[in-house]
This record gives structure tokens, C-alpha cells and sequence, in this order.
């Protein structure tokens, strides 16, 4: 079937914000109607109530509130541009974001694909007021006023490649979008479509206009079909929906509002004037429909007229309904108009009742039309087997078909059938038995600010579903809401749980802190596998209970250990079993644990560049390189731990506060002992006969070193391993490592393997040689990896890391780092490692089940800036005083802490010549202030400028600092990346290099 | 009444919690798990209040959301596709709004009927009752009729309990907290289980109740009434014999034989009293489904209990009878299915 999905919406309209007021207001039978706002025009000055030329007879309409606010910072629009910007464009590009997030799509995973993008607006109210002045007419502001530029606009910033145009056919613009949407996707032009309208009343002309045709109410309000009914109400509005092919949407799992069916636009031809609405062509557009859809018209439950509430439209469309759907039918035909809720909204009109169809088929009730208690009964709609809905009408059982018509002044006509979505996936998940499975929601924005507006509005809109399971939802966070720069993780077992969390985060700075994170870039990974001495009794027995990933892996590796082993170290670990300790056990569980930890890190997509393990920690180390096969490492590391174990015993180790060097006396005097381990400047382990250690000792702590005997059974790493070494040697020979995959940093040779084989050569020397940690861990940091994840039961290795101190932007983290270390701190890590720039494989934290997307609240939007210079003049004869021309004045930029902490200089008395004239520079281009402008202030990316402002930037540049010697465009563009990068180019060219006060 | 035209298609049930079982009580409150054990015979039960924090986890919505939502799942239909939802309990979480209205709210059902029976053991019959009548009369499809209870208003755990009579000593040992949903269809689905009949009779007249649970407003908090009563022996002589008379009254009017019945889900009073029902209704060969052992008398939730465990046994073709008598006003309550 040719079915198209409405997966995301998102609107605004007269008396309501967002989708989710525009439905309560629908469901109260609301209105949002009022007197025309002062920053419009002035309403008293063009108003004569008896609608004398030039004059409209109403002072109200429908007003969105504050059109001119637009979070500019977030889509990297310099305001200069913003306020060029006709703010159709604007209110148009933020309800596509949010409609895409709604849909379960984050917007930057649809860019540089074939998006197309339809949207219908008609006014160029703000094109006519900004282009009659020719001297202020600027680069800018030629795209501000272009109808074209509202879908041009979302297609540049979103990056999206489909075709992206403006449809203008009056009234009917926005549905007739919506059918070229859906033709697009029919035909495989496109996959995905963005659809919708707007329309935003500027100037009173359009009133005037209405008036001096007869179809203006007075009261600045349509009433549809009603006796009452007098006339158009003018309505400002916008919606945008998403649209998809059903099997698509489907098969991605996405969540349906509702179906499309089928759409048909026509034209009344030469009917009985340009603007008369035409009956007759109105029956053939819902014919059309009817037959794109394959349906009868008996099937259909509801439409959604255009209904205007002027006499002549209403009886004309309601005989077209009639004639069409009312016939023959045993229930008349439930109709209605969301005008008599938002008024008119013209070139949106027909999104707004797409927008309403949709969610009455979601919620799967049809609100009331308004003013429908007083029915025109000269209209007889009962007898056309219509009947206005004075009441919401719940929707009956089964598939339910819905008709929605949007027509033209001009006589383009359309129409179009819905269905309701296909029944699944429109359940509520409630919350089972407890608490669920911790999990990890997600956020993510363009700064802190931004974060912590969108953490607050999350928190209160998941503190109305806190009876939800929250599995889904945080699923669905971490599918939609990790894009942005600024990230925010928390991890939670409940809805109730996550929404206080959250809103804890909002209000405490130390507690936000800790949950956010802005990752400069991409750190690479590494892991570090903890040697014997880690082991306990019951190791990650939580973790194995609770993480199905976990358990696996740990599953695989005791059944490659099994043959080797003759048990099942899955028994002999998580039992309270004390023979743990002994060391033909603990290196094989050892082996699992880090084995199938890292593994689960892995599985969540947390890949190590690099490698190390200490000591019996590189058989999982080597594995996790490619080195040798899980099969091959479990032979060996079994054959080794039970040939340890039967070595004699009277050996020992002995962990000494000191250097390697500053013992090598002591330990040249005794053949029996040798350096075992170099964990550090000051942290060696000797090893060796017991007698002879005890004597270092002794003599150690004459020097005032501590030197601790470490409770093992056997004296490892050194020439007391001699024994076994040529049995193990020759099960090793067999071993066919193969060259490592990432470089494994090699704990034997205290460095990167080079060419030499991890083969049974390198093993049997590992046994007795010493472990050369410290210096294979420098290394490695030196090599450039910051970010080291212990793998193994609990933290070891990591502090001793961080007692090198072998650099600042080291970043830490154990995946179990307690002895009870479950699926909630795997959670926390993923957080964190979130949080420090990883994309995790979120899969692996969620059952099947929960993997299922949710709607969430949408993107919160700034509200910091406004650009609305309005009134603007209006025609002499009606004009006010001449406002302010100047945009209203900005608050401080919505960044996290300002320029202060993005290191901007601001420019003072002790700022370099330079850097103060590239700043002024920069920000009158822009359109910022001065303080608002960072050295890290990215031109292109964060300041929005374009290639003619590049020119101007240069021309004002050169103005400000004549000493500078000629640059080309050419030269100048390569460090144009960031304004530091800017000033460090222009003081090369400078002849003053010399800081001096300005 | 020869053929039904109301199906029970779907089951859900919703305990709170871990099971509580004899020695914790023990442990908790000093009562003596031997006795539990020999004269109620409830080995386990779940409750709502946290026992160490006293502290409420679940409230009755809770549960009778989680229990509809599981019904609704098992039963292979959608929200839009319920007509009405009955909800049947002696305990509300408030007595406004309603508590039915906020399981509707947790499910997102919205613009149905919904009715709340304020009622003890019989509740959930009277919930099928209506549910029966709403979709056999053709008014609705489809329906979800609920039970459940929550006793923690009224079981206050801060007392000495070493010094309590047998008789108020009961009350803490007999009772659990749970709620139940079934999903009642005009059209065999699902579980396909034919509802051929349902009985909801009150015969009190002039009795004596068989038990009070008093409840208190700010006004008369302090009035001193006993906060329950229960005629123990009362309930004892009258429950058995009033028992069997549902059986056969059902029966006779179905015209079924005793042969022909596989299944009784008797009063789930006790462990102890329910063997004693049993043993009076006589009837060998009748399988017994019965769940208050593990359960604990969780009130107008042990009908939907009885009927998630007769789902997993009964094949197409046998019937079953359910039984359930309130002994505060002594009303007789029962119903019969047929697998079809």
C-alpha cells in the first residue's frame, strides 16, 4: 500500500507552544485569540468598525507569543543574519529540529542524505518591510526576506540534500506541501521528508484587506459552520511534520502518529471568479483523495474542513462534504475546524489541521469544534449526513479513516485521507515489579547553559511519567539525544528516580558538573588488565548476575578454560570457595574476568587503540590485541597457573617502597631474589627465597624503607620459576601468535612490541623476567592514550597510575570498581566514558525489549535573544511615530560562563592592538558584542559567518590596522579557523608586533 | 443463558515485592511462625509497606496498573481497543479521585466509562459482573475489570504484637496485598474463557456482619471504634455452607453435572480455612485451584490469582467454577467458565 508515516511533529500556534499544549487546547475547546500585540502594528490606528477603506474592522486576530525569539547561537546564526532573517525562516528551522527529534531522529545523522524539504508560506510581509528601504538593504538581508529561504534555511543548516522548496498556493500552501511531500516519497524520490507551513501576521494588510472583501470577523475569530459565524479571523501559526514510507518506519521501529493514505490537489479552473470558492472542484479534490486512498467515503469517521467561518465558504464546502461523504451513510459524518481554535492560519492552515487529524488519530479521540453549539441550521448538515462535533468523539475500535481539506483563495484545492497508525507500539511500558535494570539517559546541547535548560525541562516532563518504565525512555535518549557537543549522562533505575536526579542536577552546579562533559576531541582508549593479587572470593559475581553481556563473555571463557582446567571457573569463582587464592586458580580467573570485561566493554562499543596487562594480565591483553586466540590464551594461561602451583613452596615476594636502583645492592648480594616488578619510581617487588628477602628486608627498613611481605604462595618473576619452565615452554612452542592488531604495550619489555612474536619464547621469559610496568605504561601515556580502563575485578593498576602522574588530562575509570560492582557502575562507566567523548554501543545496557524508541520532550530552545524589529513603519497616512529601528536590546550571550571562560580577552587597556581590533572586527561583522566573542570562537561554526563577511571581516580588519603589510583572501582563508587562530595570522603580517596598549 | 457472549481473553496479576515469608514475620513482629504455619496455613504473602522503613513502596494504583497493563499485553489488544474499565476493592488509595481513575491515567486510557465497587471478597466478582453485563449487552467489545487491595492504612506495624490476642493477631498474618486484571471480550480471543455466568447476591439481610473495617476522616480520628472486627465464628459455621450452595446454584442453572465440572477456585480465606471449604464442598474428581498459601488473603486480587493459574492448566472443553464469598454482609458471589 502506498502508505506515508507521520513519525514527528511539532508545531506553535495561537495559545500554544508546542504540540503537546496545541492539543490540550483542542481538547478544551480552546482559543487563542487576543488583541493585536503592540510589537506587531497598532491595531487602533488602522481600525475603523465599520471597515472604511484602508481600515480593518477588528483590533484582534491570533498571535503566537514573541515570534522573535530564536536561539541563533544554537544553529550558529551571527545576529546580524538573525535579524535579517525573516522570522518565518527562523520559527520554521526550530520546529523542524524538534519535529526530527520527535520522530526518533537526531538531526545530524540525517545530514548529507536526500531529506527533502516542503513548506508552505505565503506572506512576504517581512521581505515588503525590510526590502522598501533600498540604502538598508545589505548582504543579508536579500535571503532574510525570501519565501524560498524557509525550507532553503533548514536544508542548509541541517545539511539535508533532498529538494527544499517553498510552495505558495494561498490558504492551501502548507497541505499542498505536504502532497508534494508525499508524492516525493511515493516515488522514491526521497526517504525521508520534512513537510509543514508557516505564517506570521506583520503588518495589518492582509486585515485590510479581508475587511474590504466582506471576510473579516470583528472579533477576530473564524466560527465554523456556526450561526454566529462572520467572517475570518486572521491566525499566525507554524508546523512542520516528518514524514516516511509506513514499511520504513516500521522496520526502523519508529512510533506512528498517524497514516496518510492519500492526497489530491486541483484547481477550480476559470470558476466564478479568481477567488470564489468552487464546489464543484472542491467534490473532485475529495473524490480524488478518496480513490488515491482506496477508500469509501462511508468508511471515513471525522474530517477536518477548511471551515472558515465565512457564510458563503461554509455552505459551499458543506455541500461538497455532502455530496461526497454524506451520502448514504448510517452515522453522519463527524466534522470540525481547528480555526475556530487558532483562527485562521493561512499558509499554515492546512498543517494545523494535518497536526490536529494526526494527534486526534494518536490519542484517538477528535476534539470539539468550537462555537459548534451554535450550529448554522441553515446549513443543514444533518440532512448533508454531516454533524459538527460539539463534543470530543471517541474513536471507535479498529482502523479508523480521517479526511482533512485545505483550500486557496486562488481555487488550488486539496485533500487528503488519514488512517490510524498500524495498532502497535502505541502501548505505555509501565513500570514492572521495583526497580528496573540501571540504565544511562542521555542529553545533549550547544552549551552548558543550554544543557542545563534542556536537564530542568526533561525533569519535569519525565516527573509526569514517572509511572514509566524507564528503560525506553532512556533508550530513546541515547538514540536522539547525544549529538550535541555538551553532553550529560545519569544513570537511573526508575522514571521517579531519573526525573529527580535530574532535576537535582539542574539546581546544583557541583552535582551538574560531575554529570556533563564537553569532549574537545576524540581520546583514545586504552585498556590495562590487572595481574594476580586482584582476585577475591565471589569476583564480579554481581555483575555477572545482573549484565546478560557480561555473563556471556564470562560463559565463553570458561568454556574454553574448561578442557584445560578440568572445572568450570565459573563455579569456582563465584562460589564462597577459598581455593581461589591458590595460583593454578587465580590466573585462569583472572583470565575470564578480564577476558569477558573487556569484552563487555567492547560490546559497548568502547574500543582500546592500545593494550597492557601486567604480568598475567597479557593473556588477555594479547587476546584483545589478536595476538593469540581465546583458545590459545586459555591453554597457556592454564597450563602456566598449574605449573606455578606446583613448584615447591618457600618462596616469596615482597613489595618495597623504593626505586630499583636504590636496591640493587641489596638485591646483587642475594643469588635468590630478583627484581620482579617495576611498578614505579618508588614501588618495586622483589622476589625470591623467603629467607633471603626477610634479610632485605631487615636491611631496608635500616634505611627507613618500608618493605611489606605480599601474601603468595610462590615466588614469581623470578629464577625460583626455573623449574617449570621447560615443560611450559614446550606447551607454549605451540602457540602461533599472530602480529598484534593495536599495539599492545608489552609489560616484559617495559614497551610497544615491535617485530618481535609473542611466541612461546616471549611467554616463557614473561614467567621469570620482571614486569616492567612503569616504564610500559609511560609510554603508552607518552604515546598519546588518555583515557585507561582497568579491566579486572577491582582497581589496581589505575592507582598506581595515577601515581606517576604522567599527565594532567589523564582520564581514569574501572568498569567494577567495588567488591558488590554491578550493572550499575558498567552504567556509570558508560556515562563517564560518554561524557569523556565516546559514542557507546548502547545496546548492550538494554534487554530487546526495552530497545524501543519513545517520544521525549523536545529540544528546549533558548529564549536569551530576540530579534523582532517591529512596527515597522506603517504606510504614511496610518503611520505611527517611527519606532526604535534598532533590535531589541540582547541580554549576555547563552554560553556556559561567558567569554571570561572561554579565555576571551575582553578588550581593555592591557589587550594587544590585534586582538582588540580583531575582536571589533569580528563582532561588528557578526552583529555580536565584543564580549561575546572567544579566542576558541569558531568563525564558520560557532559565529555563523559567511564568505561575504569574511570579506567584510578583512576589509575592517585592514581598516583598524593600517601597519598591517598586504594579504590576499587566498592567504587568509586557511586561518580562518578559530579567532585566536585569526589573530596569530595577522600579527605575522603585522609591522607592530610588539604588544602595546591600545 | 445457553450461550455466552462475554470471554475472559486475557489474565494479569501483580504482587509487591519479595515474598514475606513465616520466619521473617517471625523474626519481625516476635509471632511464632509454628502457629502461622498449623492454624492459618499462609506460608507466604507480599506487602506493600516495606516492613524495616515501614515505609509505603506501592500503592494500590501501582498494582492495578501493573496488573492491567500485563492483561491487556497477554490479551493481544490495544488501548483504543478497551471500552471501559471496572475496578473492584475494599482499600482505595484515596476515596478521591478514585483509584480506578488513576490506574486508567498510569495506562493512558482516557474518555471511558470507569467504576469503582466499593466492596470485600466480592469485589472482583462484582467487577466481573458489570464487566459481563456491559460487554453481553452489547454496549462495549471490550473491557478491563480490576481487583485489588493494599492493607497498609490499616495494618499499623508499630505495635507490641507479643501481647496480642489470637483473634487481632490474625489479621497481620492472614492478609497480603496484590491486584488482579482480567481483559473481558464480546468475541473469544486470547485465553478464550467463556464467562457463561456470574452471581452476585446479597443475602444479609437482618445478619449480624461478619466483618468491619472501619475508616476514620480527620473528624473522627480519635473516636476509639475498633479500627476491624471479624466474627470468626461466624465466618467459620456460615463461609462452608454458603460456599457450596454457589457451586450448585451455578451448576443447576448451567445445567452441568458433577462430572462434568474439572475445576473450583474456592474462598481463599486461609490456607487452613480454605482446605476446610474444600473438604465441605465434596466434590472428588473437581480439581482445586487455590493460591492464598503463597499469597495470603489478598482480597478482591485472589479471583484474578486463582484464574492467572486455572490459564496455565485448563484445556478447551472443561469448565470451571469460582467461588468467593464477603462475610461482612454475607454476599454470595460466583461465576462459571468454559474453555472454548
Amino acid at each position: 500500500m502506498n502508505e506515508i508515516a507521520i513519525v514527528g511533529l511539532d508545531c506553535r500556534f495561537p495559545g500554544a507552544p508546542d504540540a503537546e499544549a496545541f492539543w490540550d487546547l483542542l481538547m478544551r475547546a480552546g482559543d487563542g485569540g487576543g488583541e493585536v500585540p503592540p510589537d506587531r502594528w497598532r491595531a487602533v490606528e488602522c481600525y475603523d468598525p465599520n471597515g472604511s477603506p484602508g481600515r480593518t474592522n477588528t483590533t484582534r486576530g491570533n498571535f503566537v507569543h514573541d515570534p522573535g525569539v530564536f536561539d541563533s547561537d544554537f544553529f550558529a546564526v551571527s545576529p546580524r543574519e538573525a535579524e535579517a532573517m525573516d522570522p518565518q525562516q527562523r520559527l520554521f528551522l526550530q520546529a523542524v529540529w524538534r519535529a526530527l527529534e520527535d520522530a526518533g531522529m537526531p538531526p545530524h545523522r540525517l545530514a548529507d542524505t536526500a531529506v527533502g524539504v516542503y513548506v508552505g508560506v505565503m506572506a512576504s510581509e517581512w521581505g515588503q518591510l525590510q526590502l522598501r528601504d533600498y540604502a538598508k538593504v545589505t548582504a543579508q538581508t536579500g535571503a532574510g526576506s525570501s519565501c524560498s529561504m524557509v525550507a532553503n534555511r533548514v536544508s542548509y543548516h541541517l545539511n539535508l540534500k533532498g529538494p527544499s522548496l517553498a510552495v505558495d498556493t494561498a490558504c492551501s500552501s502548507s497541505l499542498v506541501a505536504v502532497h508534494l511531500a508525499v508524492n516525493a516519497l511515493l516515488s522514491g524520490e526521497v526517504d525521508h521528508a520534512v513537510a509543514g507551513g508557516v505564517n506570521l501576521q506583520l503588518t495589518p494588510a492582509l486585515g485590510i484587506f479581508y475587511t474590504q472583501a466582506g471576510l473579516s470577523a470583528p472579533d477576530g475569530r473564524c466560527k465554523p459552520f456556526s450561526s454566529v459565524a462572520d467572517g475570518i479571523g486572521r491566525g499566525d501559526g507554524v508546523g512542520a511534520v516528518v514524514l516516511r514510507r509506513l514499511e520504513d518506519a516500521l522496520a526502523d521501529g519508529q512510533q506512528v502518529y498517524a497514516v496518510i493514505r492519500g492526497t489530491a490537489v486541483n484547481q477550480d479552473g476559470r470558476s466564478n471568479g479568481l477567488t470564489a470558492p468552487s464546489r464543484w472542484a472542491q467534490q473532485e479534490v475529495l473524490a480524488a483523495a478518496l480513490r488515491r486512498a482506496a477508500a469509501s467515503p462511508g468508511q471515513v469517521d471525522f474530517i477536518e474542513t477548511h471551515g472558515t467561518g465565512t457564510v458563503l465558504g461554509d455552505m459551499i464546502e458543506a455541500k461538497a462534504l455532502g455530496h461526497v461523504y454524506g451520502a448514504g451513510r448510517k452515522q453522519p459524518c463527524a466534522i470540525g475546524s481547528v480555526k475556530g481554535n487558532i483562527g485562521h492560519t493561512e499558509a499554515a492552515a492546512g498543517i494545523a489541521g494535518l497536526i490536529k487529524v494526526a494527534l486526534a488519530l494518536h490519542h484517538r479521540i477528535v476534539p470539539a469544534s468550537p462555537f459548534a453549539t451554535r450550529e448554522n441550521h441553515k446549513l443543514a448538515l444533518r440532512s448533508h449526513g454531516l454533524r459538527l462535533l460539539k463534543t470530543p468523539l471517541r474513536l471507535p475500535t479498529g482502523p479508523v479513516l480521517a479526511g482533512l481539506s485545505s483550500f486557496g483563495m486562488g481555487g488550488t484545492n486539496a485533500h487528503a485521507v488519514l488512517a490510524s497508525a498500524p495498532s502497535r507500539a502505541r502501548r505505555r511500558s509501565v513500570a514492572g515489579k521495583g526497580l528496573d535494570t540501571p540504565v544511562v539517559f542521555t542529553l545533549s546541547a550547544d552549551n552548558q547553559t543550554g544543557l542545563r535548560r534542556n536537564v530542568q525541562a526533561q525533569a519535569d516532563w519525565l516527573a509526569r511519567r514517572r509511572h514509566e518504565s524507564v528503560a525506553p525512555l532512556a533508550w530513546s535518549s541515547n538514540q536522539v539525544k547525544t549529538t550535541l557537543p555538551h553532553r550529560f549522562a545519569v544513570v537511573a533505575r526508575s522514571t521517579g528516580e531519573l526525573s529527580r536526579k535530574l532535576a537535582e542536577a539542574a539546581a546544583d552546579p557541583e552535582e551538574f558538573a560531575i554529570r556533563t562533559g564537553r569532549p574537545e576531541k576524540r581520546h583514545k582508549v586504552a585498556f590495562l588488565f590487572t595481574g594476580q593479587g586482584a582476585q577475591f572470593v565471589g569476583m564480579t559475581r554481581r555483575l555477572y548476575q545482573e549484565s546478560a553481556l557480561y555473563r556471556g563473555y564470562f560463559d565463553e571463557a570458561d568454556e574454553a578454560l574448561q578442557p584445560h582446567l578440568g572445572q568450570s571457573v565459573r563455579n569456582l569463582v563465584f562460589a564462597a570457595d577459598d581455593r581461589i587464592h591458590q595460583t593454578g586458580h587465580a590466573q585462569p580467573a583472572l583470565f575470564a574476568v578480564g577476558y569477558a570485561l573487556a569484552r563487555t566493554m567492547t560490546g559497548l562499543g568502547v574500543e582500546p587503540a592500545a593494550v597492557l596487562g601486567h604480568s598475567v594480565g597479557e593473556f588477555a591483553a594479547a587476546v584483545a590485541a589478536g595476538v593469540l586466540s581465546l583458545d590459545d590464551a586459555a591453554q597457556l594461561v592454564s597450563a602456566r597457573g598449574s605449573l606455578m602451583q606446583a613448584l615447591p613452596a618457600g618462596g616469596g615476594m615482597t613489595a618495597v617502597r623504593a626505586g630499583a636502583e636504590e636496591i640493587a645492592d641489596l638485591v646483587a648480594d642475594e643469588p635468590l631474589v630478583d627484581i620482579a616488578a617495576v611498578n614505579g619510581p618508588g614501588a618495586t617487588v622483589l622476589s625470591g627465597a623467603l629467607e633471603a628477602l626477610e634479610r632485605i628486608a631487615q636491611a631496608l627498613r635500616r634505611r627507613g624503607v618500608d618493605a611489606t611481605p605480599l601474601k603468595v604462595s610462590h615466588a614469581f618473576h623470578s629464577r625460583l620459576m626455573a623449574a617449570m619452565l621447560p615443560e611450559f615452554s614446550r606447551v607454549a612452542s605451540a602457540v602461533r601468535p599472530r602480529a598484534p592488531r593495536i599495539p599492545l604495550y608489552s609489560t616484559l619489555l617495559g614497551r610497544a612490541t615491535d617485530t618481535e612474536a609473542m611466541d612461546g619464547g616471549y611467554w616463557t621469559s614473561q614467567v621469570v623476567e620482571p614486569v616492567r610496568f612503569a616504564d610500559a605504561v609511560h609510554e603508552l601515556v607518552n604515546d598519546g592514550l588518555k583515557l585507561l580502563i582497568e579491566i579486572g575485578p577491582k582497581p589496581v593498576l589505575t592507582p598506581l597510575v595515577r601515581k606517576l602522574r604522567l599527565a594532567d588530562d589523564l582520564v581514569c575509570l574501572h568498569p567494577a570498581p567495588g567488591e558488590e560492582a554491578g550493572q550499575e557502575d558498567l552504567a556509570e562507566a558508560v556515562a563517564a566514558l560518554f561524557l569523556a567523548g565516546i559514542d557507546p554501543l548502547w545496546t548492550g545496557l538494554y534487554g530487546e525489549p526495552d530497545r524501543q524508541l519513545q517520544r521525549l520532550h523536545p529540544y528546549e530552545f533558548s529564549t536569551q535573544r530576540r530579534y523582532f524589529n517591529l512596527p515597522v513603519a506603517i504606510p504614511a497616512a496610518l503611520a505611527p511615530q517611527a519606532d526604535d529601528r534598532r533590535p531589541a536590546a540582547r541580554p549576555a550571550p547563552d554560553d556556559g560562563g561567558g567569554a571570561a571562560e572561554n579565555g576571551a580577552p575582553t578588550p581593555s587597556a592591557n589587550t594587544d592592538r590585534v586582538t582588540h581590533a580583531v575582536l571589533t572586527a569580528v563582532a561588528e561583522t557578526g552583529g555580536y558584542e565584543p564580549g561575546e566573542i572567544a579566542l576558541r570562537s569558531r568563525l564558520y561554526e560557532d559565529l555563523g559567518l559567511d564568505s561575504v563577511q569574511v570579506m567584510q571581516l578583512k576589509v575592517r580588519v585592514e581598516t583598524a590596522l593600517p601597519e598591517l603589510s598586504e594579504f590576499t583572501v587566498q592567504q587568509l582563508l586557511p586561518h580562518l579557523t578559530t579567532v585566536g587562530a585569526l589573530i596569530a595570522f595577522l600579527r605575522e603580517h603585522s609591522t607592530a608586533a610588539v604588544p602595546q596598549a591600545s | 443463558m445457553a450461550d455466552a457472549n462475554a470471554y475472559i481473553a486475557a489474565v494479569g496479576t501483580a504482587l509487591p515485592g519479595a515474598p514475606i515469608d513465616n520466619q521473617r514475620l517471625a523474626d519481625r513482629f516476635g509471632i511464632d511462625a509454628n502457629w502461622i504455619e498449623v492454624f492459618i496455613g499462609t506460608r507466604t504473602r507480599h506487602f506493600a509497606l516495606d516492613l524495616d522503613s515501614k515505609e509505603q513502596q506501592y500503592t494500590l494504583a501501582d498494582l492495578a496498573a501493573q496488573a492491567g497493563a500485563k492483561a491487556l499485553a497477554a490479551s493481544g489488544l490495544e488501548l483504543e481497543d478497551i471500552g471501559f474499565i471496572v475496578l473492584g476493592t475494599a482499600t482505595p488509595d484515596a476515596l478521591m479521585p478514585a483509584t480506578v481513575n488513576l490506574v486508567a491515567d498510569r495506562l493512558g486510557l482516557d474518555h471511558l466509562p470507569t467504576y469503582q465497587l466499593q466492596s470485600g471478597c466480592a469485589g472482583a466478582v462484582q467487577a466481573l459482573d458489570l464487566g459481563y453485563s456491559l460487554v453481553s449487552s452489547g454496549l462495549h467489545r471490550n473491557g478491563l475489570v480490576l481487583g485489588g487491595d493494599v492493607c497498609a492504612k490499616i495494618l499499623p506495624l508499630d505495635q507490641d504484637f507479643t501481647t496480642m490476642p489470637p483473634s487481632e493477631l490474625v489479621n497481620f498474618v492472614l492478609f497480603g496485598d496484590g491486584a488482579g486484571a482480567a481483559v473481558i471480550t464480546s468475541e473469544p480471543v486470547g485465553a478464550r474463557l467463556a464467562l457463561r455466568r456470574v452471581l452476585n447476591r446479597l443475602t444479609g439481610l437482618g445478619r449480624e456482619p461478619g466483618q468491619t473495617v472501619e475508616w476514620f476522616g480527620v473528624a473522627d480520628l480519635d473516636s476509639g471504634r475498633q479500627p476491624i472486627r471479624e466474627d470468626y465464628k461466624a465466618i467459620e459455621s456460615a463461609v462452608p455452607v454458603m460456599a457450596r450452595e454457589i457451586v450448585w446454584e451455578l451448576m443447576d442453572e448451567l445445567g452441568w453435572s458433577e462430572d462434568e465440572l474439572d475445576y473450583v477456585l474456592p474462598p481463599q480465606l486461609s490456607g487452613r480455612m480454605t482446605e476446610r471449604i474444600v473438604a465441605h464442598m465434596d466434590l472428588p474428581g473437581v480439581a482445586e485451584v487455590s493460591c492464598v498459601a503463597e499469597t495470603g488473603n489478598t482480597s478482591n486480587a485472589l479471583p484474578f490469582m486463582q484464574l492467572a493459574r486455572l490459564l496455565e492448566v485448563v484445556e478447551q472443553g472443561q469448565k470451571a467454577i469460582g467461588v468467593a464469598v464477603e462475610s461482612s454482609k454475607w454476599i454470595k458471589a460466583g461465576y462459571a467458565l468454559e474453555k472454548v
